[in-house]
């Protein structure tokens, strides 16, 4: 059994976390979901700039609904679906859509820093002065900086 | 479900082929800017976190262009930080330039957080307007870049070619938007995020919101002499072309907000 990746337009990279995790031998794929791309109302320069990314992508594009077509090739690769994590509440609710019947395992990328979710975030400030040792380290790891 | 394809001649051919997925869209121009990995590691590549930190505010600063590719998930946070900090003897050096950095982390983990704020206004304007005195949709002028005032012409005649926009020139941008037309912000992000590469609903939203005052203290306003001070050569910048802008920040903000004086 190998996984079906959907790599959406939060995640146009081979260098996701996302495939330390999926299975030797899956399968990526992007979906031109023109409803979508109609509500977003994406102009054509941004489109053209998706799709120039996706042809340096190891991955298949198809055009259709994306529960259609993710449903689809999930069933001819296995029935696992691993998605990078979104904060896209519409690419959010395809996920939930595709749990009904699949599984599908969200993975998050790598952070930029590593902070409680708690964090105050009413203003940037407040967010920088208990990000801001991490951020300045490689990798956002604890620790002083400069 | 159709498969699409993936092997082009040229670059006009994809344009071409891209152009026929969407005929709804009435303008099939490309920009410059080229997506794909291969791109965004030349510009990683050409990133000079030290002087960013000096000039970023500069329209013709040291600023990256690597907003597209982090947008998309091409380029992480992360690496680009790991690979600015591999440019400096101390991180220090380069604390504007993953400030930067640190801005988009921060506007990803509010959408995460408040969803609802992306198209919500956060807080009430500081303004001295209620939301429902802007008006809901963006003049046409504005959305043809045929303002009469001549900086603003440019800033708009650039997004719409390129899809990219300086960071002080969204600003700007945005201000006249909101505060010189009295246009509520949603009506301006919705019209960025149409047209930028790099268009984000968390960044590019609550930067407006930012501007607007509803996710700040107060809003955001600038002046001819300010913009002089940071236009590259190719702005123009002349008082007769930009009357609208030309007065102190005093002046302009009696003129914009002339029931704030009156409250305080």
């Amino acid at each position: 059994m190998s996984d079906l990746v959907w790599l959406h337009e939060d995640a146009l990279s081979m260098d996701h976390p996302v495939f330390d995790r999926a299975a030797p031998g899956s399968l990526a794929v992007y979906v031109w979901d023109d409803a979508y791309l109609q509500q977003v109302d994406y102009g054509f320069k941004r489109l053209l700039f998706i799709y120039e990314s996706l042809l340096e992508l190891d991955a298949r594009i198809v055009r259709g609904d994306f529960v259609d077509c993710l449903g689809r090739l999930a069933r001819e690769q296995g029935g696992r679906i691993r998605v990078p994590e979104t904060p896209n509440p519409r690419l959010q609710q395809v996920v939930e859509q595709l749990r009904g019947e699949f599984e599908v395992d969200v993975v998050d990328g790598r952070p930029f820093v590593s902070l409680p979710r708690e964090a105050d975030l009413r203003r940037f400030f407040r967010y920088w002065n208990k990000a801001r040792g991490a951020a300045m380290n490689a990798g956002g790891g604890a620790g002083e900086s400069c | 479900m159709d498969e699409l394809a993936r092997e082009f001649p040229s670059r006009e051919a994809l344009v071409d082929y891209v152009a026929g997925l969407c005929p709804r869209l009435d303008d099939h121009r490309a920009s410059e800017i080229a997506g794909g990995e291969s791109a965004a590691r030349e510009r990683l590549q050409a990133i000079e976190p030290k002087r960013y930190g000096r000039t970023r505010n500069f329209l013709d600063g040291a600023v990256t262009g690597l907003s597209p590719y982090i947008r998309h998930g091409i380029l992480t946070l992360d690496e680009v930080r790991n690979e600015a900090l591999g440019r400096c003897e101390r991180p220090a050096q380069i604390e504007k330039f993953i400030q930067e950095l640190a801005w988009r982390d921060y506007w990803q983990r509010v959408y995460r957080r408040h969803p609802e704020r992306i198209w919500q206004d956060v807080e009430d304007y500081k303004t001295g307007f209620l939301a429902d005195e802007y008006t809901d949709e963006l003049p046409a002028d504005i959305a043809a870049g045929e303002t009469g005032v001549a900086c603003i012409d440019q800033f708009i005649a650039t997004l719409l070619t390129s899809g990219y926009l300086h960071n002080h020139a969204r600003m700007y941008l945005a201000s006249y938007v909101v505060h010189w037309r009295r246009v509520r912000w949603q009506a301006g992000a919705r019209w960025f995020l149409h047209h930028l590469l790099d268009g984000d609903p968390a960044s590019n939203n609550l930067s407006w919101q930012w501007v607007a005052s509803t996710f700040a203290n107060k809003p955001y306003i600038f002046s001819l002499d300010n913009l002089r001070k940071y236009a590259s050569d190719d702005i123009n910048v002349a008082s007769a072309d930009n009357a609208e802008i030309d007065a102190s920040y005093d002046e302009l903000t009696r003129r914009l907000f002339p029931r704030l004086g009156k409250s305080s």
